[in-house]
């Protein structure tokens, strides 16, 4: 008894040391500047941007705190629709990663060893170069001038369709998306599937399940923490994402981001950005609790 | 020529011998860069002597390089520049406490903005005696009655910006806004026009199109504006900053809203890739939007000396036309014009007509109500 609380109190000092630079970094770069967002939301803009003055001599100039923010938020439905049309592409871009990503993964995982790290080398590559790279590159390739778009529209000429323009469009929009956030699917679901013990497999067989069932009853439902915490990586970053829609995207393709983004560049208005800001993560925040409830529920079979 | 002959004779005698002479040649450039950055060092050293050195902070290539040696020579001091790539980010620094800038080049509404921030330094007109060579429409504005802070530097022009033979094949107008915002022409360029991603911008296209001043607050204006452009938007291809250039010079887009150096730029590259068509910028009737570009004195530069003698360095018609013939901007300077080249001088984008002035707006600042309001207009315009 004695031992054990004096092991507790020597191993308490390390134990700060090792998680406090990160707790720091949290505290630092995370708390303080969501709860300053917090108060800019509940603010007056500044005449040249900025927020208002708290307090102000002249009781004419706008001073002091409000809710005018919020209010112009809900007073119309344009600003949810953005917000609509942002988590329907996030999600779009979160399933498609799945889709693509998990026969990847399996197949990673199932390689023999030796293989693995290589092949999973190749799945972090992109990361060795800025993401912008890869954007303009895609410029590029979904280019009118360029091989992929002039094929498709031969084949579409063919069946008396008219042609198409592949840059500048939702889709153009949706595959680089789906190109950038590929590997945070891949990466977690491979960490997950690699863990998994073949004798299960072996067992279901000789009980008779066939290859499907094997998949469906054992491996799926034994990987669904690496599906949920890919589709985290994916989906949370994947809603805020403005670089894409700005530069490969058309006349409609606007997302929270860019909002957001306008509010502190062209329109100077620091407070309604962040409100938009906040909702947004009281959104995703929500999102994710809903997740995480659902697949409580769903992890019966594991 | 010769060198060049003899080089490639070399690499390829030597990569008969040696097969990883092509991982070998960057180290030799290397070795070579280095030299070159001792040497660069060396010089440096000896001109911190001299202690007299220009805080500059400009635009992005905005100020050609044989200018800066003119002028480093001239003084005997050296230039630092500093660069932004636009007016928001420009205050965003200085209000986050950037100091030691003599010289700013900022838009008409930015140096608005300096002076009610009570940040800029009064000009000493005495050390200004080039100041004459300023064309008149370009003085005593409204962002600076009197010039007591500012001097004109050069300007740009928002305008529409063609592929010359497109244009002609199908018999478009390129005179007026008409042919960026009215369905019954752009049937025939659906996909291949776009327009500046700039709320202020896209919204004073609009509203000279329909009779408004480029400045109009009132919102049913908007309103109107607003309608027109979500009208014409399902033909564009896409709200484009930047990359319009290169989609104008690779063929793609055939008509533009945007800025004057930007197409000019366009019209170079083109011209260079041997393209078989031009990239022209046209004036609309309607009027468009001029942006003029002033150089100012920073309250927190240490050598407001210097920095009068620069501006007036700038204001002598050879050194302000380098600009010019370097990427096309407008000049404000009547002496400059002699020295442009003859075929940039022509163009309606570097010297309007008089009638083509009087039409020009510049863009004042929006008030926080009328910014918030416009932004949701555009919001709007985005999804419909």
């Amino acid at each position: 008894m004695n031992d054990e609380r004096k092991l507790s109190r020597s191993t308490r000092f390390p134990r700060w040391l090792v998680s406090g630079p990160p707790l720091l970094f949290l505290l630092l770069l995370v708390a303080i500047p969501g709860v300053i967002m917090v108060f800019a939301s509940f603010r007056y803009p500044g005449e040249f941007g900025g927020l208002a003055p708290l307090a102000a001599s002249d009781p004419q100039t706008l001073h002091g705190f409000t809710t005018e923010t919020y209010r112009f938020f809900f007073s119309d439905f344009i600003y949810v629709e953005v917000f609509i049309k942002s988590f329907v592409m996030a999600l779009a871009t979160t399933l498609i990663c799945l889709v693509m990503a998990y026969p990847l993964a399996l197949l990673i995982a199932r390689s023999p060893k030796r293989s693995r790290n290589l092949m999973m080398l190749l799945v972090i590559l992109p990361f060795t170069s800025n993401f912008l790279i890869g954007i303009y590159a895609w410029m590029i390739i979904l280019g009118p001038q360029a091989a992929l778009n002039q094929l498709i529209n031969i084949l579409l000429g063919i069946f008396g369709a008219a042609p198409v323009q592949l840059l500048f469009s939702p889709f153009a929009v949706m595959i680089t998306m789906v190109y950038v956030y590929l590997p945070f699917m891949v990466l977690p679901l491979y960490t997950n599937l690699e863990k998994h013990d073949p004798a299960l497999l072996d067992a279901a067989q000789d009980l008779g399940a066939n290859a499907w069932q094997r998949f469906w009853r054992v491996t799926f439902p034994l990987s669904q923490p690496g599906i949920f915490a890919g589709s985290a990586l994916v989906f949370i970053p994947a809603i805020g994402m403005f670089a894409v829609p700005e530069l490969l995207g058309g006349i409609g393709d606007i997302m929270i981001g860019n909002l957001i983004k306008d509010q502190f560049l062209g329109t100077r208005d620091w407070p309604f950005g962040s409100t938009l800001a906040i909702l947004l993560t009281l959104a995703v925040l929500l999102v994710v609790w809903l997740v995480a409830k659902l697949s409580g529920r769903g992890g019966r079979y594991a | 020529m010769f060198s060049r002959k003899d080089n490639i004779h070399e690499k390829h005698e030597i990569s008969v011998a040696d097969p990883y002479m092509n991982y070998r040649l960057p180290f030799r450039a290397f070795r070579v860069f280095r030299g070159l950055m001792f040497f660069a060092f060396l010089v440096q050293l000896n001109c911190a002597h001299a202690e007299d050195v220009l805080h500059l902070y400009n635009w992005n290539n905005y100020i050609s390089d044989t200018t800066i040696a003119r002028f480093e020579k001239q003084c005997a001091c050296r230039v630092v520049q500093d660069y932004y790539s636009d007016n928001e980010e420009m205050l965003a620094k200085l209000a986050a406490g950037a100091t030691g800038y003599d010289l700013i080049v900022p838009t008409g509404n930015a140096v608005e903005a300096l002076i009610r921030q009570r940040a800029l330094r009064p000009l000493d007109k005495s050390l200004l005696p080039n100041l004459n060579n300023i064309d008149q429409a370009y003085l005593n504005t409204v962002f600076d009655p009197g010039n007591r802070y500012s001097v004109p530097y050069a300007y740009t022009l928002t305008l529409i910006g063609y592929n010359s033979e497109k244009m002609r094949e199908l018999q478009l107008p390129v005179d007026s806004w008409a042919v960026i915002f009215e369905p019954r022409y752009l049937e025939k360029l659906k996909g291949h026009v776009t327009v500046l991603d700039s709320q202020r911008e896209l919204l004073a296209a609009a509203l000279k199109y329909l009779g408004y001043f480029a400045n109009d607050t009132d919102e049913t204006h908007w309103k109107k504006a607003r309608d027109l452009i979500i009208r014409a938007k399902p033909y564009w291809a896409a709200f484009n900053a930047s990359s319009y250039i290169k989609e104008l010079t690779v063929g793609n887009i055939w008509l533009v809203h945007g800025y004057s150096n930007d197409i000019f730029q366009a019209d170079l590259d083109a011209q260079n890739a041997q393209r078989g068509f031009r990239i022209l910028a046209g004036i609309p009737k309607e009027g468009a939007v001029l942006a003029l570009d002033s150089m100012v004195l920073h309250k927190s530069g240490p050598r407001p000396d210097l920095a009068h003698r620069f501006i007036d360095f700038m204001l002598d018609g050879h050194n302000s036309s380098e600009l010019t013939n370097l990427i096309g901007s407008g000049n404000p300077n009547l002496a400059a014009r002699r020295y442009i080249q003859p075929e940039i001088a022509q163009s309606p984008a570097v010297f309007p007509d008089k009638t083509q002035q009087e039409n020009l707006e510049m863009l004042r600042d929006l008030d926080r109500h009328q910014r918030r309001v416009l932004s949701r207009i555009w919001t709007e315009i985005k999804l419909r």
